[in-house]
Parts: structure tokens; C-alpha cells; sequence
């Protein structure tokens, strides 16, 4: 018996064809792990399943009988339960009361907050964290609020659970506990469909793999029976050789210094310099400061403590206008809603750093000029975008996040702090972009590079900074670098606890 | 499927067609709207207005708003006419419009600085300006100086079978359209409407053009004061009550999104002869005050429905 089955689904979007025929099944008690490109049709298909689209043609069903899902209301009846890759929380409002969102209007004229309390709590703790339901979905950090979002889902009786990249913002210790819920949820029979770009992660937890390319499904595999080439291979049509570029750029002169950076709670001393060529990497788990670090060095976030030089000359910046205008550039960490603007074109988004360029003294766009600035960096960053009028939203994830460097390439930047270059970009895009940054450094751009992906740091940076609880744990040259060590530092633990099996996980 | 397609042009192009419809159906029911007198009434009437929503465009554009514009065009009225009577005329215009481009900065300054929100800081000058205008004129309408009748002459006459103001509103028209389409103020102004943030974070002064454009619409609600004060030959501190909800209805009439990053000056003007439309037939109807009020307000609220439908439809 098939608790799910997506029977020859096809969707297009305005003519272009994101699912073509894909049949797609998952059995009671089974995680099946659905992954693919960016773009490949993996959210399409959920959300299909989900409501939140409807299908042009094909049938759904559930349990073996065929259903109608036309809306998310249709599908909550049937037991789905979804978890979005964007957050679907209201900031403003409980964490209890997020929790039960959906309910709030069933149960009579006074609200039972003790209830609902508990009842949220419990659930919360069900899966091993601890929040207080009391506090505002908006105050929590992006990890906390994953968390609140799958209590969500949770609160309701789902016989199919699914998980839109749940991973990308959860540290590897929240990570174990969101797998320990899973496989509680396997052993009580609910389908589970986990979609994600982290290989490793989907070949600890998953039973069966589908892979979706370009909006057809190339096949399902028993995660026992395969391994992360032959995924990789079919994810991609090929193999990948190398992930990461050759690091052979010449180091200088050091060019960015921060010294002794304080931000109120988030971060304590920080100390950190960058040469000309030099990529430097900052890891840590979320919360560990990493982010707030770059945003008080860019001036994003008001720098309460601590000076800055470049060049040796000491900045007053007030402003990210100031950093950008000395010559710092900064990918922030949340593309979608500070990184690029989802509803301008490609071409506006571009633009937004160097207007100079492009103006006259009195502030008017040379049309063709700014054209074909645009069109010279969607070649060069092999941005896929029908044309430079095309707007941002309609792009997959790794092209976004090409616009938001792209940004920056547009204006010759001795410092580029670029906070997780590759979250939720698939594989393709990823080395693009690792190719791309490798480029910037042998320019002579000193460049900060942010990621929660360890591996990605390793293969990139020439010397890695591992923070904690808003301090610098430790730092590692080329030669001392170790995905143990690394994860040891950041967790803040004596090194004869990592040098035993003491994280199975992570294998 | 034909059906649908005209449906959905239609939709899309809504103002345009609500202003078709305004036309057909004033020519249908009145006679005299056609005549060159009642045309030149109704452009006349909606100029100060027209000149107002241009720099309320902007400032929508940006996600705010400015409550303040009535106020202003009441107190720089008063003051306008007030001046005539003790300086020269270039002065007393001078200084009105500096009045304007003061509160304006003032509105800019408390929203951008100070972070306050738009719709707050602006109710609040709302009622300052609005006292301040019944203070200089110590609540009495002024007359504007027979010495300034260059003014007078300028409210009240025309040229080429138009009204003089509407050449100003023609200008500023012209002005804003091109600065939306070509320049890089326009382009900035959508993008902060669009995400605020994201501008910020691409080096990128935000604050310094949200003080400006609340700056401009200070200026224009001035223009507007000076020139309802021309064509009156009367600067009264009652002038321009409830113009605020006036200007901004056109704007959004015009298409525009309330949280910024959406809007034309093209339609915005098109909204205006609209709502101008709507006041003019009521009147040459004979159609009492208060139920124009209703009606218009319906009106508003079947324009903006069809927008909704729009982009519910995405």
C-alpha cells in the first residue's frame, strides 16, 4: 500500500513546464528523501501535494484512493502536514499561539492560554528543544523558529509529513535531534518525505531516494543499495570531479582589520584581520555570532564596540553607505530578504550598487550603458534568466543568489564578506560560485567567508576562524584543518571528547 | 477564453478603463459636461490636488505616507496672503514655499531619523500645521493684497483656453514622470518601497531620500497653497480639510501599492481627473454634498476592489 502516490503530475508556469509526468511514491513508516537541482521541480511537486499550487494534470493519491487536493485546507483534512522552506510564522504573535495558529478560531470565545501552553511546551519538547512558549515567534533565532515550525506541523494529526530543506538553518546538534524525531515519527507510520541538498545528511536518515531532474523524475533508489556519486551523477547528468577550485592566489598585504568588536549579548572581542587574496572562513553553529560579527564590521547592524581599519587606516563607519564607499561589500546571510529584491529586475538589483557608473551628473540612467553592464555579469556569473528585464523572484535560488554577487562584482570591492555564499543553491551553482570567489581572490580582494557547511569552508578558505557564544574559539591554518576540529571548537569541547566516536552523526 | 483574455486586460488596465467609463457616463448623463466651461471648471478644481499626488506618489512609493498635505496647503495659503500684504510678491511666494519645504523636511526628518512611522508623524503636523494656520490668520480668511494682483491675475486667468495653475501641474507632471522612468532617484525610491533593507545594505543613504521626497511633498502641497490662494484671491486656514484623503485616493486609485514600490505617475494622474470627474458630474447633477460624499467613497472602493483582483489573480 502506497500512503502517497503522485501519478504522472505535470505543472507549467507561464508555458514553462516545472513537472513534466512525475510519478512519485512513498509507503507508511518510510523516509523517502526527494532531491535534485535547484529548479529540478522538488518544491513544486510538495507543493502540489500540499495545496498550495494545484496540478495541470495527473492524480493524487492517498492511501490508495485517489483525492482532490485543491487548497492547503484540502490537504490538512488528509493528514499532510508541511514544512516550508520559507518560514511561514507570524513574528508578532506567540509561539503557543503560532503553534495552533490553524485552531484559534475553533475554540470558542475565550482563549485557553494554559492549555495551550502546555500543550505547545509538550509538543516542543517532544522533539527534544526547549522554547518558551511565551515568547514572540519574531524574537527567536531562524534554528528556534525551524523548530516551532515543525512542532506546527506536529500539532495536528499528520499521517504525511513533509520537510522543504529543514537542515539548512539547524546546526549539526539540532540536526540529530530533528532526525531522532523522524525516526520516532517513522516508527509510528507517518510517510515522511525530507527534501534537501545535503547528500550526507539524506543518506543517514533516508530509506528511499527519488531524484528529480529538470522536472522529470531519473529514478528511485534504496538509499542501502546506492551511494553519493551515483546520486550525484543523476542529479546532475554527470560526475563531479572536483567540488572546490585550486587555491594558488597570491596572499598580501593585509587589508581589513577589526579589532576587539563587541555587540551587546551576541558578540565579545572579536579580533580578526584579512590580506589582499586571502579567503577567510568563519565557522561556528547558529548563534554562535558569526553573522552578527560581519554585520558590526560592514556597519550593518550599529557597531557598538570596537575599531575598524582598512589599509592600516582606522574607519568611522556609521553606515553600511560609508562601508560600501571605502570599499566593502557584503552578501548578506537571508538572500530573499536582504540580500536581493525579489520583485525588481535582474537589472535593477544589479545597478543598486554602482549608480556611477551608469548616470550622468544629474542622476540619469544611460539605458544602454546599464544594459550591457547587466548583461556582461549574467554572461560572466552564467546567471539562467530569460533576459535582464526578468524579475529576481522568478529565479531559482542559486540564480538569486548569483544576483546578489553580481551586485557586488559591479563595483570593485577590496573587501567581500560573503555570509553562507551557497544556502539552498544545489550543486551545479555551488561550484560555480566557488569558482567565483576563488576568481575574486586571485584579484587581490581579501574576501570573509561565512557557511554553516563546514566542508564548503575546508575547500575554500585558506585559514578558517571557528567562533562560539560570540567569541573566537580558535583558528586553523590550511594545514590543521579537520571537520573534528572544527566541530570541536564550536562546540566548545576538550579534544580527547572529539577524538572519540562521540558524534555518530556525523559519519 | 476570448472573454477571459478582455476580462484580464481589462483588469490590468483598470484606471484606464474606470476613466474611459467616468467619460462615457458624464457625457451620457449631463450635457454640460462637455462644454469648454465646464472642462476648464474641472481642471481648474483638480489641479491642486493633481500637484499634491505627484509628491504623494513618491512618498507612497517609498511605503509612506503624508497626512499633512491639507494643513499645509491651508497654512502656506494664510501665510501667502498674509505676506502679500507687508512684502514683495517673489518674497512672500519665496518664503510660503520655504514654509512648505520646512514642514515637509520636518516630516522627512522625524520619519527618517527618528524612525518614526510615517502615518504618525505626519497625523501629528496635521494638526500643528492646521493650528498654525488658524493662529496667523487669527481664524478669519485673508485677503490677498490688491499691490500683489500679478498673483490674482495669475490664479484667475488662462492661457490657450486652459487654466494658468494647470501648467503647473502639466510641468510637474512631466517632471516626475521623467525622474520616475529615467533617473536614479526614481529608481531608489521604488527599490526602498520594494525592500527597504535590502537598499540599505547595498551602501545605499535610504534616510536621505525619504527626507527628500517628504521634503518635495511639503514643497508641492505649498505650490498647491499658493495657487488655491492665486485663484481665490482668499488665503483661508479651513482650506484644503480633508485634501489629504483626496490626494491619496488618487494615488491609489492609480494603481498604487499602500506599501510602497508600486506606482505610476502616468495613472496617479489618471486617478486624479477621476476622482475630479466623479465631484464634477455629482455637482452639475445636482446631487446634494453629503450623499457625493458616499458615492465617491463607493466609487473609491470599486476601483480598488479591481485592483485587488489583480493581483489576487498572481
Amino acid at each position: 500500500m502506497n500512503r502517497v502516490e503522485l501519478r504522472n503530475i505535470s505543472k507549467s508556469f507561464g508555458g514553462i513546464a516545472a513537472l513534466k509526468n512525475v510519478t512519485f511514491k512513498v509507503i507508511p513508516g518510510e523516509i523517502h528523501a526527494l532531491v535534485g537541482e535547484n529548479g529540478a521541480g522538488k518544491s513544486t511537486l510538495m507543493k502540489i501535494l500540499s495545496g498550495a499550487y494545484t496540478k495541470d494534470t495527473g492524480q493524487i493519491f492517498i492511501d490508495d484512493t485517489e483525492v482532490q487536493i485543491r487548497n492547503t485546507h484540502d490537504s490538512r483534512k488528509l493528514g499532510i502536514g508541511i514544512i516550508y522552506q520559507e518560514f511561514s510564522l507570524v513574528p508578532d504573535l506567540l509561539v503557543a499561539e503560532n503553534i495552533f495558529l490553524n485552531k484559534l478560531g475553533s475554540t470558542g470565545f475565550w482563549m485557553k492560554w494554559a492549555k495551550m501552553n502546555r500543550k505547545a511546551e509538550e509538543l516542543i519538547n517532544s522533539i527534544g528543544f526547549s522554547i518558551n512558549p511565551f515568547s514572540k515567534a519574531g524574537d527567536l533565532s531562524i534554528a528556534e523558529q525551524q523548530i516551532v515550525e515543525i512542532a506546527k506541523a506536529l500539532s495536528e494529526e499528520v499521517r504525511v509529513l513533509i520537510l522543504d530543506e529543514p537542515s539548512a538553518v539547524l546546526g549539526s546538534q539540532e540536526i540529530k535531534k530533528l532526525f531522532d524525531t523522524l525516526k520516532r515519527l517513522k516508527k509510528e507510520g507517518v510517510a515522511i518525505i525530507y527534501i534537501s541538498h545535503h547528500l550526507s545528511e539524506v543518506f543517514q536518515i533516508a530509506d528511499r531516494i527519488t531524484v528529480l531532474k529538470d522536472g522529470t523524475s531519473s529514478g528511485s533508489l534504496m538509499a542501502s543499495e546506492t551511494d553519493r556519486n551515483s546520486v550525484i551523477k543523476l542529479m546532475l547528468g554527470r560526475s563531479l570531479d572536483t567540488m572546490f577550485p585550486l587555491r594558488d592566489s597570491i596572499i598580501g598585504k593585509e587589508v581589513l582589520k577589526a579589532v576587539d568588536i563587541s555587540q551587546e549579548g551576541k558578540v565579545t572581542g572579536v579580533s580578526l584581520a584579512v590580506k589582499e587574496g586571502e579567503i577567510l572562513g568563519i565557522a561556528g553553529l547558529v548563534g554562535s555570532g558569526r553573522s552578527e560579527t560581519v554585520r558590526a564590521i560592514f556597519t550593518a547592524d550599529k557597531l557598538e564596540k570596537g575599531r575598524i581599519f582598512l589599509s592600516g587606516k582606522e574607519l568611522q563607519l556609521r553606515s553600511p553607505y560609508k562601508a560600501v564607499k571605502m570599499g566593502i561589500g557584503m552578501v548578506p546571510e537571508d538572500r530573499k530578504k536582504h540580500g536581493v529584491i525579489l520583485s525588481l529586475s535582474v537589472k535593477e538589483n544589479i545597478s543598486l550598487t554602482n549608480f556611477k557608473e551608469i548616470t550622468d551628473q544629474f542622476g540619469f540612467i544611460k539605458a544602454k550603458k546599464e544594459s550591457n553592464n547587466t548583461k556582461d555579469l549574467i554572461k560572466r556569473l552564467t546567471i539562467k534568466v530569460e533576459n535582464e528585464y526578468q524579475e529576481v523572484s522568478k529565479l531559482s535560488g542559486g540564480n538569486q543568489q548569483k544576483v546578489a554577487l553580481a551586485k557586488w562584482l559591479n563595483r570593485n570591492c577590496k573587501v567581500m564578506i560573503i555570509d553562507e555564499p551557497t544556502r539552498g543553491v544545489d550543486i551545479g551553482a555551488k561550484v560555480e560560485i566557488y569558482n567565483l570567489i576563488n576568481e575574486l581572490s586571485q584579484k587581490g580582494v581579501a574576501i570573509i567567508v561565512i557557511s554553516s557547511e563546514t566542508s564548503e569552508l575546508m575547500g575554500i578558505c585558506d585559514r578558517i576562524i571557528v567562533m562560539r557564544k560570540g567569541e573566537i574559539q580558535g583558528e586553523l591554518t590550511k594545514q590543521e584543518f579537520s571537520e573534528e576540529e572544527i566541530l570541536r571548537l564550536s562546540l566548545g569541547l576538550s579534544e580527547n571528547v572529539a577524538a572519540g566516536k562521540s558524534f555518530p552523526w556525523m559519519n | 477564453m476570448d472573454l477571459k483574455k478582455y476580462f484580464q486586460f481589462i483588469i490590468k488596465y483598470n484606471t484606464v478603463f474606470i476613466f474611459l467609463i467616468m467619460l462615457v457616463v458624464s457625457a451620457l448623463v449631463s450635457d454640460v459636461f462637455f462644454t469648454s466651461a465646464n472642462l476648464f471648471n474641472l481642471v481648474r478644481q483638480v489641479t491642486p490636488v493633481g500637484i499634491i499626488s505627484m509628491g504623494m506618489l513618491l512618498v507612497i512609493l517609498t511605503g509612506g505616507i503624508d497626512l499633512s498635505v491639507g494643513s499645509v496647503v491651508a497654512m502656506v495659503g494664510v501665510l501667502c496672503a498674509l505676506l502679500t500684504q507687508t512684502i514683495s510678491l517673489p518674497l512672500a511666494i519665496t518664503a510660503s514655499l520655504a514654509c512648505g519645504l520646512l514642514v515637509g523636511s520636518l516630516s522627512g526628518y522625524l520619519v527618517s531619523v527618528h524612525k518614526l512611522a510615517p502615518f504618525i508623524a505626519t497625523l501629528a503636523l496635521m494638526s500643528v500645521v492646521r493650528g498654525l494656520g488658524f493662529i496667523f490668520s487669527k481664524g478669519a480668511p485673508i485677503l490677498v493684497s490688491e499691490n500683489a494682483s500679478v498673483l490674482t491675475d495669475f490664479g484667475s486667468g488662462s492661457f490657450l483656453g486652459f487654466p494658468n495653475p494647470a501648467f503647473v501641474l502639466v510641468i510637474i507632471f512631466a517632471i516626475t514622470v521623467v525622474i520616475l522612468k529615467y533617473n536614479v532617484f526614481g529608481r531608489i525610491i521604488i527599490a526602498i518601497g520594494s525592500n527597504e533593507e535590502a537598499v540599505r545594505l547595498s551602501g545605499i543613504k535610504v534616510s536621505a531620500y525619504k527626507f527628500i521626497v517628504y521634503t518635495i511633498v511639503g514643497g508641492l502641497s505649498a505650490v498647491a497653497g499658493i495657487i488655491t490662494t492665486a485663484r481665490t484671491a482668499v488665503g483661508s486656514p479651513v482650506m484644503g480639510a480633508g485634501m489629504e484623503l483626496d490626494v491619496i485616493a488618487t494615488v491609489v486609485i492609480g494603481g498604487a501599492s499602500l506599501s510602497g514600490g508600486k506606482g505610476s505617475a502616468v495613472y496617479t494622474l489618471l486617478g486624479v481627473l477621476i476622482l475630479g470627474m466623479i465631484g464634477n458630474i455629482m455637482n452639475l447633477l445636482n446631487i446634494p454634498a453629503y450623499s457625493q460624499q458616499v458615492i465617491k467613497g463607493m466609487i473609491i472602493i470599486f476601483a480598488v476592489l479591481l485592483q485587488r483582483f489583480q493581483t489576487d489573480k498572481k
